[in-house]
């Protein structure tokens, strides 16, 4: 019995002392994910690259403001959105105290300014990631730099620009035969 | 809740089961401090069994939910506590309100799972009515696909007034004007671009991106020589596979170089 007894001993105790202790979690756990909001440019990658549709992006009734918006409800944490964050903008924590008594409290969301299209009005992205891409391009240099000035443009606008410019040098130039 | 172009008005929509005013008021209390254990009855609604596995290893000697007096029951007659895992499908409503209506009042319901909390990635499958809200009364949602053992205890004991939750709704607006930094702005961008490519062509997108990053961030730490700091990175690594991502990425940066 004695010996029993030094055994159990010698074993020690395999139960983690959760909740009454904080519990580290290994590193490479993927928990809740976290975003960073002063680094996002609401390009909206992770919205797409979400599979679950936890993260949705989507202009406001007015449509002066494009709202990023994560429910931890619906997250499967999966981590695409980390990995297509050209900003890490959005990171999975080791976190996993996600429990919530009301539902309302799983959502988060972060609302970001649009920028409207200089030719048509209507809004084509955030204009956080307008200036992005223009710093962006202004580094990279050579004809993606060119472009710079079309930034403003939304894309239907600038198809119909190009497809213009292609007509009228079709013309001038007698054009496909 | 559906989420589809058909209209409302021709959608079928469950009826939620509303509460008595004094068992609501019983609920309260017993949410409030439970002074007795709890029994659980889970109630599988249509989920993977992923749940169900990790509810398991919650009561297993590693995370022991006995020592709070957490226990697994074989009937809801007998239970506390009714836990739903899995989306709410069609099929499975009629058994999951008899499992409901079969356990004594007051009773504390809980959400579990990605799926029981609002469909997950389950939530606009055709024959799935959302989690387990639109048709119960849900007293605490536990996320997660599916939730670990800690975070299955850590909701438990929100359920049973032991801890407060820690999430809460966050409605932020960022400031007109606000700019963004790019990253590793010391690297030029198409290098950067060549190197990311490469690391998820060598080892997948999730790892990819951790290791490039590894990469990146040494490179632009050294402001001298970043090649010799790309050296030591690679005598350091000891993991093999890492490693010959670390040197397929040097390689690359070296045929950057250009002489001056």
């Amino acid at each position: 019995m004695l010996k029993l007894f030094k055994e159990i001993r010698k074993a020690g105790d395999a139960t983690t002392g959760y909740p009454f202790e904080p519990l580290a979690m290994p590193a490479g756990f993927r928990g809740k994910p976290e975003h960073n909001e002063k680094l996002c440019i609401a390009c909206g990658a992770c919205a797409i690259a979400c599979p679950a549709n936890a993260i949705t992006m989507d202009l406001n009734d007015d449509q002066s403001y494009v709202a990023w918006d994560i429910s931890y409800g619906r997250c499967i944490f999966c981590g695409r959105c980390q990995e297509v964050c050209p900003l890490f903008a959005i990171e999975l924590t080791t976190d996993f105290e996600l429990a919530v008594l009301n539902k309302a409290d799983l959502s988060e969301s972060c609302a970001y300014e649009v920028a409207r299209c200089a030719v048509c009005g209507k809004p084509y992205a955030a204009a956080k990631e307008v200036d992005y891409a223009r710093r962006v391009l202004k580094s990279v240099g050579g004809p993606a730099a060119a472009d710079v000035g079309k930034l403003d443009e939304c894309l239907a606008c600038r198809r119909r620009e190009d497809a213009r410019a292609f007509q009228a040098q079709a013309r001038t130039e007698g054009g496909a035969r | 809740m559906i989420e589809n172009d058909f209209p409302a008005s021709l959608q079928w929509r469950p009826d939620p089961v509303a509460l008595d005013a004094s068992v609501a008021k019983a609920k309260e209390k017993l949410l409030q401090s439970i002074k007795r254990s709890v029994y659980v009855y889970r109630v599988d609604c249509g989920g993977c069994n992923g749940c169900e596995i990790e509810i398991f290893a919650t009561i297993t000697a590693a995370f022991d939910a006995e020592r709070f007096g957490i226990k697994v029951v074989p009937s809801p007659r007998h239970a506390d506590v009714l836990l739903y895992t899995g989306a709410m499908t069609r099929a499975m409503r009629e058994p999951a309100l008899r499992a409901y209506q079969a356990a004594p009042d007051p009773k504390i319901v809980i959400s579990y799972g990605a799926c029981g909390c609002t469909g997950g990635i389950f939530h606009d499958n055709y024959c799935v009515w959302g989690g387990t809200d639109p048709i119960l009364p849900v007293d605490v949602y536990i996320p997660g696909c599916p939730p670990s053992p800690p975070a299955t205890i850590y909701g438990f004991a929100c359920a049973l007034g032991l801890l407060d939750q820690k999430l809460h709704e966050s409605r932020h607006v960022a400031p007109a004007g606000e700019q963004a930094p790019v990253a590793f702005p010391a690297i030029p961008y198409k290098v950067r671009t060549a190197f990311e490519r490469e690391a998820r062509r060598m080892s997948g997108y999730y790892y990819g991106k951790q290791i490039v990053d590894e990469f990146m961030m040494t490179l632009a730490k050294d402001k001298t020589d970043a090649l010799a700091a790309a050296d030591r990175l690679v005598e350091r690594e000891t993991d093999t596979r890492k490693k010959a991502v670390f040197m397929d990425l040097k390689a690359l940066l070296l045929s950057k170089v250009v002489q001056e």
